[in-house]
Formats: structure tokens, sequence, C-alpha cells
């Protein structure tokens, strides 16, 4: 309405000239380019534009008056925006473009245009009417935001296809395993169960994602052992590690399995979660028995022959003629040597064998500390009689130990000490009690070792470089002494200077392994 | 030394002749018995001074015959060396009531001195 009392009140001239320097001026004030083209003239000149326009585009009036607008559009003349301009002219409608057009001095701008058109009395365009702002910033702004979004969409696109990967990768890692796994929430629920727990248990998923950890199946994982380990070990204890449970599965029979927990700490959608790991050692443990007994019958039916040979070569000692020639009584002194070597390579194998699937069992007896070293150091002289072994220092301790197993660390030691010094036929063993420990040291004069040796001498079949040039033997003897030792919670250890011999020492406390704390 | 009966238990035909040779060589009058089952029997009949007893035996085990020889009232005083290469032996013997024991393999002298210190 406003707008045909505008050209009523314009058509009609009765306001004057300063009606229309007023309305000229407020074209000029608008920050809108604003020109007007004369459809009645061949190829639709330009006949006004106002101050903006201008500004916009770089060009003064007189560059622009007269023109056709598109010379706005410089070398750009293959936007889809033209057919649209153009229909509209054609039909005379009104329209709204966004265009690629160009300053004077060829800087690109998008140009906003509403064109519309001005109609005579009979309807006839006359003139078109073109408003044009520089929307430039708010399309580069657009653009950019696109951009921006293309690239958003891209990274997260590629974020998600890891993310996918990795978790496909992990989720193939925990079903390939061969150790069933569970998650749990805080209340014991099951989140997951992966392939070899379902298959372990004979179960289906079904049957167990979603349900209570001791609700599942018969009740079968209702232990109480496991609901200690839930409720009240892993509370304090995070995490559990090789929990034992021997329990009587229905389908699948008794199995004895090692638990590990642990439950999530960090903060999260994880939180409070519980893994549970379940590996089924029943087969493991049965076949570290089935070994012990294999070497426990194969070291005594090895030993039975050995028996009867040392016995023979005792009653040919016996019976051994007067006249005997020096030669043959050396030769029959090393068969004896020879039996007693093959009967303790015989022990220690079978010692090897229960340290490393932990079953060395102690047989813990009070004992008279003293008498026992005596005992073993009076043994190793009568076997060697021409070595002079002082026995040095008394305890009057009564410990409470494992005896044949420390008379055993003692005759070792006391062993080495004369293999590994051949040049020297004195040994020092001294005892003596340190705080509530007896302490054993075996000194000898011999070879000595260097600090590499040292730190490997306590290990299972390491054998000194030089050592191993010149001495036959296995390199268990000082690391069956070492786990004994450690067994009683005592320590052994060796301090030892190339060419001037070796201390072995040990502690061993009193009152027996439990008692210090 | 007074001449002793003393019985030999073991399934292996070689610690029986090496035990034999050198109990007979120091005079004592040695019976030998290699099959577990008869033992006992063997004991009835010859009232012997002295067992000396294998563990690990095939059909019955010295254990075994350890155990019944302990509740017979007619043997429960009867002197047993078990002799064993069985790493638990000691502790078995020692349960089951012998006197004493030797592991396998054993030092001649320490039978002999063993037998001995039970026999006088």
């Amino acid at each position: 309405m406003e707008t045909s009392n505008n050209r009523k009140f314009e058509l009609s001239g009765n306001a004057g000239a300063s009606n229309f320097q007023l309305m000229t001026m407020a074209l000029d004030a608008s920050i809108s380019g604003i020109i007007i083209t004369d459809h009645t003239q061949p190829d639709n000149p330009i006949i006004y534009c106002n101050k903006a326009f201008e500004n916009i585009t770089g060009y003064s009036r007189k560059e622009i008056i007269g023109h056709n607008c598109r010379f706005l559009q410089a070398q750009d003349r293959n936007q889809k925006e033209r057919a649209v301009l153009a229909k509209c002219i054609t039909e005379g409608e009104e329209c709204r473009v966004e265009i690629r057009n160009y300053k004077k001095n060829g800087d690109l701008f998008w140009n906003e245009l509403y064109m519309s058109p001005v109609k005579n009395a009979d309807g006839e365009v006359t003139h078109f009417i073109g408003v044009q702002n520089d929307v430039t910033s708010r399309k580069n702004a657009e653009q950019d935001l696109r951009q921006q979004k293309l690239v958003m969409e891209k990274r997260i696109r590629e974020r998600t296809k890891e993310l996918r990967e990795s978790e496909a990768f992990l989720s193939s890692i925990i079903e390939t395993v061969r150790e069933g796994l569970l998650v749990l929430d805080p209340d014991f629920n099951v989140i997951s169960a992966n392939y070899h727990f379902l298959r372990t248990f004979k179960v289906s998923k079904e049957e167990t994602v979603g349900r209570q950890l001791y609700d599942l199946g018969n009740h079968q994982w209702d232990i109480a052992k496991l609901r200690d380990l839930l409720v009240k070990i892993l509370p304090t204890n995070n995490p559990v590690v090789d929990f034992e449970v021997e329990h009587d599965f229905p389908h699948i029979g008794r199995k004895l399995m090692l638990l590990n927990a642990y439950r999530v700490e960090f903060e999260g959608q994880f939180k409070d979660q519980i893994l549970l790991a379940i590996e089924d050692i029943t087969e493991k443990r049965e076949v570290e028995t089935r070994k012990d007994d294999f070497l426990s019958i194969a070291s005594h039916e090895l030993r039975t022959p050995l028996t009867t040979i040392k016995g023979y070569v005792q009653l040919l000692e016996r019976g051994m003629p007067e006249n005997a020639s020096e030669k043959f009584l050396s030769t029959f002194g090393k068969v004896s040597l020879y039996v007693e070597r093959l009967n303790s390579l015989i022990s220690e194998l079978l010692d090897v064998s229960r340290i490393q699937s932990g079953n060395m069992e102690l047989h813990m007896t009070k004992f008279d500390f003293d008498v026992m070293i005596a005992e073993a150091v009076e043994g190793m002289r009568a076997t060697v009689p021409r070595h002079q072994i002082i026995l040095n220092g008394q305890t009057g301790a009564s410990v409470m130990a494992d005896e044949s197993h420390i008379a055993q660390v003692v005759s070792n030691l006391l062993s080495n000490a004369i293999k590994y010094a051949p040049d020297s036929d004195k040994i020092e063993v001294n005892i003596a009690n340190v705080s509530d420990y007896v302490k054993v040291s075996v000194k000898d004069f011999g070879l000595g070792m260097s600090p590499e040796d040292r730190k490997k001498v306590f290990e299972r079949f390491y054998r000194g470089v030089e050592i191993q040039k010149k001495f036959p033997g296995m390199g268990i003897g000082l690391y069956i002494c070492d786990q004994i030792i450690k067994n009683h919670n005592g320590t052994l250890w060796v301090e030892s200077e190339i060419g001037k011999g070796s201390i072995f020492s040990f502690t061993l406390p009193k009152a027996g392994k439990d008692s210090n704390g | 030394m007074d001449k002793k009966k003393i019985i030999i238990c073991d399934d292996d035909e070689g610690i029986i002749d090496v035990l034999e040779m050198i109990l007979e060589e120091v005079g004592h009058t040695v019976i030998s018995v290699n099959d577990s089952l008869k033992v006992q029997s063997v004991i009835d009949k010859e009232q012997p001074d002295l067992l000396i007893l294998d563990l690990w035996m095939p059909r019955l085990s010295g254990q075994e015959v350890l155990r019944q020889l302990r509740s017979n009232s007619g043997h429960d005083k009867l002197r047993v060396i078990v002799i064993s290469a069985s790493r638990d032996g000691e502790q078995i013997a020692n349960t089951a009531g012998a006197n004493q024991f030797i592991a396998k393999p054993f030092d001649l002298n320490n039978i002999l001195d063993s037998v001995n210190a039970l026999l006088n």
C-alpha cells in the first residue's frame, strides 16, 4: 500500500522538486546499491544509480549510466543466475539472485541482487529496479563454514572409521584369546562375554549377557570363594592376580580355575566395571603333576640299578687283594666317584623339576644347627682327606628348617669350594648368630670369579665362562641352593675376586620361614 | 658278632644279591624275598631278628607290609630297616614305624653299622 501511495504521490507531482530531491537523498543514503534500468530502450540501459552502487562496484556514475548491468560480470559469463535474470526480464517478473560480480579493480564480490519490474497503467514493463548488496563477507563466511563442515565431516568419518577399526581389532583379540573374559557392571551383571568363555563353559551368549553373574546357568558361578574375591578382596586389592578356584561345574565337571580380576578405576563410562579373566588350569596342573610323578618314578628306577652297582663296587673294595697295583686302586676309586656323581645328577634333576613347578616340599623340623654343620663338614672331610676344612664359630642355635635341604646347601657349597680351588687345599667355614638369623660362610682360596659371573651364578644352567672350559657340570647346583634358601626366607650371596677366591654366605631365620614378617 | 637271622624284602634281584653277600660275609643268615606278598608268611615261619624292607614294590608296598607288621602283636617288636630310593622314603618309613631308614643308593658300611646297632 505504501509503495502505491508513494507512486501516486510521485506521479501526481504535487509535492514539487523538494520531494524529489529528498527521495534522491534517501536513495543515496541507502547502503544498498540501487539502479534503475529503462526497459523501453534497447538492451535495457541503466538510467539511474545511487551512491552506494558506486561504492560497491568502484565504478563512477559516468561509467555506469547507459550500460547494461552485465558489465559487472566481467568475463564470468557462465553463471546459472544469468538465466534466472534473463527469464525475469523477458517475463516482467521480480527475482532475487546471488551472483558473482567484479569491481572496477577486478576484485570479485558477491552481489545479492533483487530485481523488480515497474509497470505502467497498461501493465507493460517500463523499468526495472535493482537493489544490490555486497554479501562477499557473508558468502565467504558461508563458504568457510561449508568448508569447515566438510572437513569436520571428513574427520568424523575418519575418526569413526579408526574407532571402528580399533574396536574391531580389540574385539578380535578378545574373541581370539584362549582365556575366558567377562566384563561385569558394578552389580555383577554380565556386560559381555568372549567366545572362549562361552566355549569353555558350554553356554550361549543369550543365556549369559545381561544376567547376574551368580544367576548364570544353575548358579554355577555362585561360588563362595568368588564372592569373596569380588566383594572383599577386589575393592581393596585391585587388581587381583592368579586367584585359584576349584569348583564342580555343570556340563564340564570339576575344574581348577585361575582368576584375574581388575576393576576399572579411571573416570568415564567404564568406571567400576569389572574385568574377569578366567583360565582353566585343570589340565596344566595335571600335566605338572604327571611330570613330577614321571620324574619321581624315573629317578627311583634309575637309582635302583645304581644302588646295585654301588653295592658291588663296595663289595669288591672290601675284598681287594693286598697286592693290587696302584693303578688298579686309583681306577677303582674313580668308579666309585662316578657312581656318586651319577647319583647326584639324578637328585639335581628331580630338584630342578620340583623347583620349577613350585612343588619343593619343605619338611620343617627343629634341629641343632651346629651339629648339622659339623656333620656336613665331617662328611666332606671324609671324602677329601687331603683338604683342610676349618670350622670356626658356633651358634648354639636350634633352627626350624628342612634339615636335609639345608645340609644339601652346605655340602654343595663345600664341594664347590673344593672343585673350584684345585690348587688350594684350605677351606674356611664360619658360622655365627646374626640377630634372629644364623649365618654360614664358606670361603675358598681358589679361582674366584668376575663381576659378571657373580651376578649370574645363581641362575639355572649358568656356567662361568672360564669354569665352563675346565670343570664339568650342569650349572644347577647353586641354583638349587639359592631356591632352597629362598624357600626358607633366607638369602644366599657371594663375594669374590678373581685369583683370590670366593665367599659364599647364607642366612636362615632361626624360628622358621614364617617367623619374620 | 652273634649270628642273626635277617630277611631282605626287595623286588630288585641285584640289591638282594649285594645285601646277601655283605651280610653273609659278616656271618648272618640271610633269607631273601622278592615278592612282598609272601614276606608276611616267611616272617611268621622264620621268626627273623631283623627285616630289611624296600618301599616301592609292585604287588604290596613296603609301607603296607610294615603297617601290617606293626598292627600284628606277634611282630610289632620286629626291628625293621627301610631302604628306598624314593624322595619321601624317610617320612613314609618313620610314619609306618621303621626303626631305621637308609636311602638308596646306600653305603655298605652304613648298612652294616645300622644292622649292628639294631641287633645288639
